[in-house]
């Protein structure tokens, strides 16, 4: 922060008055100010606090490297993109995998098929786990983002994050889940337990798909600006949350499959604080997010 | 008990006649009392007493000491109790409270009191009565203090007894009551003297009463009449008369004074100072106007004395001879010599011939009765010596000086008489000290006469009156004693050393009774005597004093020698036989009340009236008046009352006693001695045992009163002692302020004379000084003319000075010129050896001279010709070294400059230097910053390299689908071909076959070569056109023939000879369509991409060979295939060398490059 002396003096109070959010703005507009952009300082700043929406897209796009760091090549970097997405989209449209009617969603799906060289012989293949959680991915960031080839390759890359840097993380969540679920609330975890539910949980919805389809876009993105910026345990945090915040109705239900099927059909009217409980949680647990990469 | 019997025993022997015995006896009961502590030695002592009545018993009992007093009291008073053992019980307690104990104080506080008080209050008894009042008399100023919480019990006992006395309710005998009386009186004596307001204010309320108003009258009254008004009266009050402050001062004598000093009664007051002055005055002056003239002229002649009365100056001159009464200057000799003859004949002993003299236990009796009886004696001698001028001149008006002559006479034999006499006295110290003073006062003692005749005068009338019936027979008797005394002198001082020795305790109280009796007696004889030698003593003055003072000590001394010797020449003898019987036979007082009976109510001797005339001055007069009366009494042998009226009880006791007396001795005279019992029964029959009892009882009433007089008379003597020791302080000061005056004279008389020899020695100094100052003067004016002379001499001698000086300077002048001229004489020799020696030297000069000119001629030609030979030499060297001077100078210029230029450059160069790595670190920073700027390029070239990868791989892998696409599509096509074919032309299908092969290995490098192609074109996609086939082996024998195309152009050369090879191709490929040689980037990324390519080329070749062998599998046999196979494996193996090679130049392009770049 090398500007910390043009920075508002009241700003190391406001948070503590309960007023988040009011300086990051200014921070990090000085932080994309620089010409060439600070990935780290950039992955602090979006782990330690929430990113404002106006930004939202354009963080997402520098940390997920589908634009450079350099402002200078932001234009041509994009150009190239939409090149590359037309293209493909134009020679899927020749071999008329797609048509004017074919969905957004699946238009994405199937060029990152091909861009991924797994596009099936033809339509009638049935899709793959991968692809059902690239296209919930997609639907929700369609939600997020109006510009379609800028919601390809936030898709496209988010996914291939998933896929690559996070693979063994995202393996080890459950496990995780399951130890700090102990640390909050044994009893439920008991019961849990007690209902064999443990291991049937949806891990799928909450850990491949990061909880697209299961939350509302808005409060997927605040999850979403954790993950993106490289720490998924957020997303075991969250799901703690989610069962403490439905802990009695848990404890009601008695079956695996009860338990299943309410967790995958949560109620969306409070999932706003369920978010901020589980950031405060995840804060709790893991100390500074800067060094819980 | 052992102790008990020797208790017993003891007793018993306590009363054994043997000296020795009593004497271990005695001891032996004191030892014991010390040891025990119990009461039953001292109960034993008290019964033993009540039944013996025992003299030793009583003397241990009296002088009991401390732890034993309550014992003893506590007997008393359980005798007290009893009626019977009450009279001798009370005796005791008196004889006990008259030796004063040191626990007197304890009297008040014991129940004694109380049950003595209420005895007095109840009992009946005279005797017992009055016993008790003196007991309490005694004991009222042992207690002042403490007794006056029953005070009201005393006074109550006054009036009980007062009114006793006059009703006689017990109608006892009248003598009781007048020894009743007589102790009332005494008793109001002490309570008024004691008590003076609480009494009065008791007298007023109880006398108020009209029953008692007639007992005021008759008995109060009169006691009244002998009583002053106490001072306590007017300044005191009852509380303050009761404060212990007052009583503390005080001790018992001096309570007992108290009470004397406000007595008018002669009997009982004390005529110490002014009250009995003028009590006496007024008496006197009555009696005596004859005497007022001397008496005048004495207050004139001692005026120094001031206020001083004729009576009371007389003790005051008397104290200030001590030469003349040394020791002896008791208070007793001073009183005696004021009232002289009253005292000593007025106490009762004198007058019964048998009292004991006061035995008090602190002072030897024998030793006091003799001082006693020595100041009467000595007094009377000086008195008499006195007495002899106012006899023999006429009485009215005798010369003083005639009077101051005879004393004279008279003080200086007697100063003169002293010395033997004070030998006798056992004290040292004092004879020394007063016979120095005799001297030094004999002069003072011219004083004295006036104060001499003063005593004799005042009682001379008196004197005189009871002398003249004194036969003058006596006075030869005495003269005869007195010339055999003489002859004796030597023999009594041998007497008197034995006496000493005899002052045992035992001794004494067994001998000095008989002995002071004696001694008495004899003073009475020796007063008289002196009174008769009086009138004899004026024609030999000389002689009397000294005798009659040293015949005074033989009469009391010799006493107890004489009755040894039976009668004799002592002066006792030579008296009536009354006086040397009762002192022969009377050694013990157990026989003196016997004695005393017959005495009592017989008549009276008229051998003792003038005696007590001339003792009693006062009642004398009263007695002259009344003696007819009193005759007339005597004579019935009992006492009017009424006379009593006017006279005190103790007057009319005096007289009882003095009666009993009389006709004691009256009946004596008639009786034989040895037989005493059997002259009573001689005398009067058996006598009646009531008369026998009254007889008794008033004997012990009479002893009692003579102890109680005895007390006050020890008190007295206590006083007397005090004072005794005042007046010795006194004259002691006196004497010594006589002997600073003396001393003070001396040296004022010493200062008188220092001050003559000063005035003396001034006068001497004077002159001294006067030739002194002439001797100066007169020095002065010669030393003045000798000044004068040597200014005289100075002037002269300075003037001899001057000329002196003058001189000198003349011979200084002189000298010098002399000088002067002898220096010229010198120089002018030394000229002259000079000019001399000049002339010699010229001579020698001219000589060498001419030596040298020939010498000089020679080396000037030896000269000139080196100076030829020189002159050459020299000019040419000087030219060479002048010019390489010129030029060294000049190189050394040079040199400079080219060092300064030197300096000059070297600090440019510097200069330069330190731009130059100024600019060098400029560069190198902006070498950083390019740095930097090239990194961050690279890494914006990478992120855009990475995007358009991304692309490129996009691409390919639409490619890829569009390649399936396409195969697809053939495969479907030639699939519904064959199908035709097989249908209509079996021939035409085998051709067919051979095309599809040939079609399929072109095909697959068409789609390499336009993969290239589009990358080349940059992204302008055109389908190409699938139509145009060529025969493989032309391509491959093409290949080999274009060999020599540029490297660059290789791999497309290849790929546009297969495409030449084909005519279908319509598109020619050009080199200018690749981005070759514009820039590096370009060329880089052709040669990557080409790299990639090739390796992708490969990777495809397979990829489509597997296919061609698929579609061979799909397409059935075919044998033709299998013989074509070949040439593509051989064209693929060509493609690795080439790739290698271009690889090869790729890098050494690239370092060429990178090395360009970095430079």
């Amino acid at each position: 922060m090398a500007d910390d002396s043009q920075r508002n003096f009241r700003s190391v109070y406001y948070e503590k008055v309960g007023f988040r959010g009011v300086e990051e703005k200014k921070s990090l507009e000085i932080l994309l100010k620089d010409d060439r952009l600070d990935i780290e300082k950039l992955c602090t700043f979006s782990q330690r606090f929430p990113l404002p929406s106006v930004y939202r897209i354009l963080v997402w796009k520098v940390l997920l490297g589908i634009i450079p760091p350099h402002h200078e090549s932001h234009t041509l970097v994009m150009n190239y993109r939409r090149e590359q997405y037309w293209d493909i989209h134009h020679a899927l449209r020749i071999i008329r995998f797609i048509n004017d009617s074919t969905p957004q969603v699946d238009v994405f799906l199937r060029i990152h098929q091909l861009e991924s060289g797994k596009l099936p012989r033809n339509l009638a293949f049935p899709l793959e786990p991968e692809d059902e959680v690239f296209l919930a991915i997609a639907k929700a960031m369609e939600e997020m983002v109006e510009d379609p080839i800028e919601c390809y390759w936030l898709v496209s890359c988010f996914v291939n994050q998933l896929n690559s840097k996070h693979k063994d993380s995202l393996q080890q969540l459950p496990k995780i889940l399951e130890q700090y679920l102990n640390v909050e609330d044994n009893r439920l975890l008991m019961h849990l337990k007690a209902c064999s539910a443990m291991s049937k949980l949806p891990y799928n919805l909450w850990f491949k798909k990061c909880f697209a389809g299961c939350l509302p876009e808005s409060s997927l993105q605040r999850v979403w600006d954790k993950v993106i910026s490289g720490s998924c345990k957020i997303l075991v945090f969250v799901a703690v949350e989610i069962l403490l915040t439905f802990k009695m109705k848990i404890i009601a239900l008695n079956t695996a499959e009860k338990i299943t099927q309410f967790l995958e059909n949560i109620p969306q009217d409070n999932t706003d604080a369920i978010v901020s409980k589980a950031v405060d949680l995840w804060r709790m647990h893991c100390g500074t997010p800067a060094h819980s990469v | 008990m052992a102790q008990q019997a020797n208790v017993g025993e003891l007793l018993s022997m306590l009363d054994s006649p043997i000296l020795g015995v009593l004497e271990d006896i005695t001891a032996a009961f004191k030892d014991n009392l010390i040891c025990d502590r119990g009461p039953m030695l001292v109960n034993n002592l008290v019964d033993y007493y009540l039944e013996t009545n025992s003299q030793q018993a009583l003397h241990i009992l009296s002088t009991l000491q401390e732890p034993h007093d309550k014992h003893l009291l506590d007997k008393i008073n359980e005798y007290m109790g009893k009626a019977a053992t009450r009279l001798p019980t009370l005796s005791l307690l008196g004889h006990v409270i008259r030796r004063q104990p040191s626990w007197k104080h304890k009297l008040s506080q014991a129940p004694l009191l109380l049950s003595l008080l209420k005895c007095l209050k109840t009992d009946t008894d005279v005797v017992v009565l009055t016993t008790g009042v003196l007991v309490l008399i005694t004991m009222l100023p042992m207690i002042p203090q403490s007794g006056k919480q029953y005070l009201h019990d005393f006074f109550g006992i006054f009036g009980r007894l007062s009114a006793w006395c006059l009703q006689n309710s017990g109608h006892v005998a009248e003598t009781y009551l007048v020894h009743l009386h007589a102790s009332v009186y005494a008793l109001f004596h002490r309570l008024y003297g004691m008590y003076p307001c609480n009494f009065v204010s008791f007298l007023r309320s109880h006398y108020s009463m009209k029953e008692n108003l007639e007992t005021f009258e008759e008995v109060v009254k009169p006691m009244m009449e002998h009583v002053r008004i106490h001072p306590e009266l007017v300044t005191g009050s009852k509380d303050h008369e009761l404060d212990p402050r007052r009583w503390k001062r005080l001790e018992t004598h001096d309570v007992v004074i108290e009470c004397a000093k406000i007595s008018l009664d002669p009997a009982e007051a004390s005529y110490e100072d002014g009250y009995y002055s003028v009590s006496r005055k007024l008496c006197t002056s009555l009696k005596h106007h004859q005497t007022d003239p001397s008496a005048s002229h004495y207050i004139d002649t001692q005026s120094s004395y001031g206020t001083s009365t004729p009576y009371s100056t007389p003790r005051l001159t008397l104290s200030q001879m001590p030469g003349q009464l040394p020791q002896i200057l008791s208070p007793q000799s001073m009183r005696l010599s004021t009232e002289p003859q009253q005292v000593t004949i007025w106490s009762p002993s004198a007058v019964c011939g048998m009292t004991t003299p006061p035995t008090s236990p602190g002072i030897t009796p024998s030793e006091s009765s003799q001082s006693a009886s020595q100041p009467y004696s000595k007094a009377f001698s000086t008195s008499a010596g006195g007495k002899g001028t106012p006899l023999g001149t006429p009485a009215t008006s005798p010369p003083p000086a005639c009077i101051s002559d005879d004393f004279v006479h008279v003080s200086l034999p007697s100063a003169a008489a002293t010395p033997p006499k004070k030998e006798d006295k056992p004290d040292p110290g004092r004879p020394l000290l007063y016979r120095q003073q005799n001297v030094t006062n004999s002069e003072k003692s011219l004083d004295t006469p006036g104060s001499k005749s003063s005593v004799t005068l005042s009682d001379l009338p008196e004197f005189l009156g009871g002398l003249s019936f004194e036969d003058s027979a006596e006075k030869d008797r005495e003269e005869d004693a007195i010339s055999k005394e003489i002859s004796e002198i030597t023999t009594d001082a041998e007497h008197m050393v034995p006496r000493g020795g005899f002052d045992s305790p035992f001794y004494r109280s067994n001998e000095s009774l008989s002995g002071s009796q004696k001694k008495t007696h004899s003073v009475v004889s020796s007063v008289q005597g002196h009174g008769l030698t009086s009138e004899p003593l004026t024609s030999s003055l000389d002689k009397p004093g000294p005798e009659s003072a040293r015949e005074t000590p033989k009469q009391t001394f010799t006493p107890i020698d004489k009755p040894c010797g039976g009668s004799g020449e002592s002066p006792a003898g030579n008296r009536e036989g009354t006086s040397g019987e009762t002192s022969i036979l009377t050694p013990s007082p157990c026989k003196v009340p016997a004695q005393r009976r017959v005495g009592f109510g017989s008549g009276q001797p008229p051998l003792y009236e003038h005696l007590f005339e001339v003792a009693l001055p006062k009642t004398a007069y009263l007695f002259v008046g009344k003696k007819t009366e009193e005759l007339l009494k005597k004579a019935k042998g009992t006492q009017d009352e009424d006379c009593m009226s006017s006279t005190s009880p103790v007057e009319v006791l005096d007289r009882l006693i003095q009666q009993g007396a009389d006709a004691h001795t009256k009946e004596l005279s008639k009786l034989s001695l040895p037989s005493k019992s059997a002259d009573w029964t001689h005398f009067g029959g058996s006598p009646p045992s009531d008369e026998i009892h009254t007889l008794r009882n008033q004997l012990l009433l009479l002893h009692n009163q003579l102890l109680y007089e005895r007390f006050k008379r020890q008190q007295h003597a206590l006083r007397n002692r005090r004072l005794l020791r005042k007046v010795i302080k006194a004259t002691a000061l006196e004497e010594h302020n006589a002997a600073m005056k003396d001393q003070l004279k001396l040296q004022e008389r010493e200062i008188q004379a220092f001050k003559l020899s000063l005035q003396k020695e001034q006068a001497r100094y004077h002159q001294f000084q006067e030739e002194h100052e002439n001797i100066v003067a007169q020095l002065h004016s010669q030393i003045r003319q000798l000044q004068h002379d040597r200014e005289e001499f100075y002037n002269q001698s300075q003037e001899l000075q001057t000329k002196l000086e003058d001189c000198r300077n003349m011979i200084a002048d002189l000298r010098l010129e002399l000088k002067k001229a002898n220096n010229k004489v010198c120089h002018t020799e030394l000229l002259l050896s000079q000019v001399s020696q000049k002339l010699s030297n010229s001579e020698s000069v001219q000589q060498q001279m001419e030596f040298l000119n020939r010498q000089l001629l020679v080396l000037g030609e030896v000269n000139e010709l080196y100076l030829e030979q020189l002159q050459h030499k020299h000019t040419d060297t000087t030219k060479e070294v002048e010019m390489l001077h010129a030029a060294f100078r000049k190189e050394l210029e040079k040199a400079k400059f080219c060092v300064q230029q030197q300096s000059q450059r070297l600090d440019a160069s510097q200069k330069r230097i330190a731009e130059l790595e100024s600019q060098l670190a400029k560069k190198d920073h902006l070498f950083l910053e390019q740095k930097k700027y090239l990194e961050d390029i690279k890494i914006q070239a990478r992120g855009q390299l990475q995007a358009v990868e991304s692309r490129y791989k996009a691409q390919k892998r639409i490619t890829q689908a569009f390649e399936l696409e396409i195969l697809d599509l053939f495969g479907r096509l030639e699939k519904s071909s064959l199908l035709k074919k097989l249908e209509e032309k079996t021939e035409a299908a085998e051709a067919a076959e051979e095309r599809l092969d040939c079609g399929n290995e072109g095909c697959a490098d068409t789609v390499a070569g336009y993969s290239e192609e589009t990358i080349g074109r940059n992204g302008e996609t055109k389908p190409p056109s699938t139509r145009g086939s060529s025969s493989s082996k032309g391509g491959s024998s093409s290949e080999l023939s274009t060999p020599e195309k540029p490297q660059n152009q290789r791999f497309s050369s290849r790929w546009e000879t297969s495409m030449l090879l084909e005519p279908s191709t319509t598109v020619p490929l050009t080199v200018g369509s690749l981005p070759s040689s514009k820039s590096f980037l370009g060329m880089k990324a052709r040669e990557l991409f080409r790299n990639k390519s090739e390796s992708q080329c490969d990777e495809e070749g397979v990829t489509i060979n597997s296919l061609s062998d698929t579609l061979k599998t799909e397409l059935c046999k075919d044998p033709s295939m299998e013989t074509k196979a070949p040439p593509s494996p051989d064209n693929l193996s060509l493609s690795p060398k080439i790739q290698e090679s271009s690889v090869g130049q790729l890098h050494i392009m690239d370092y060429n490059e990178t090395h360009h770049d970095h430079s």
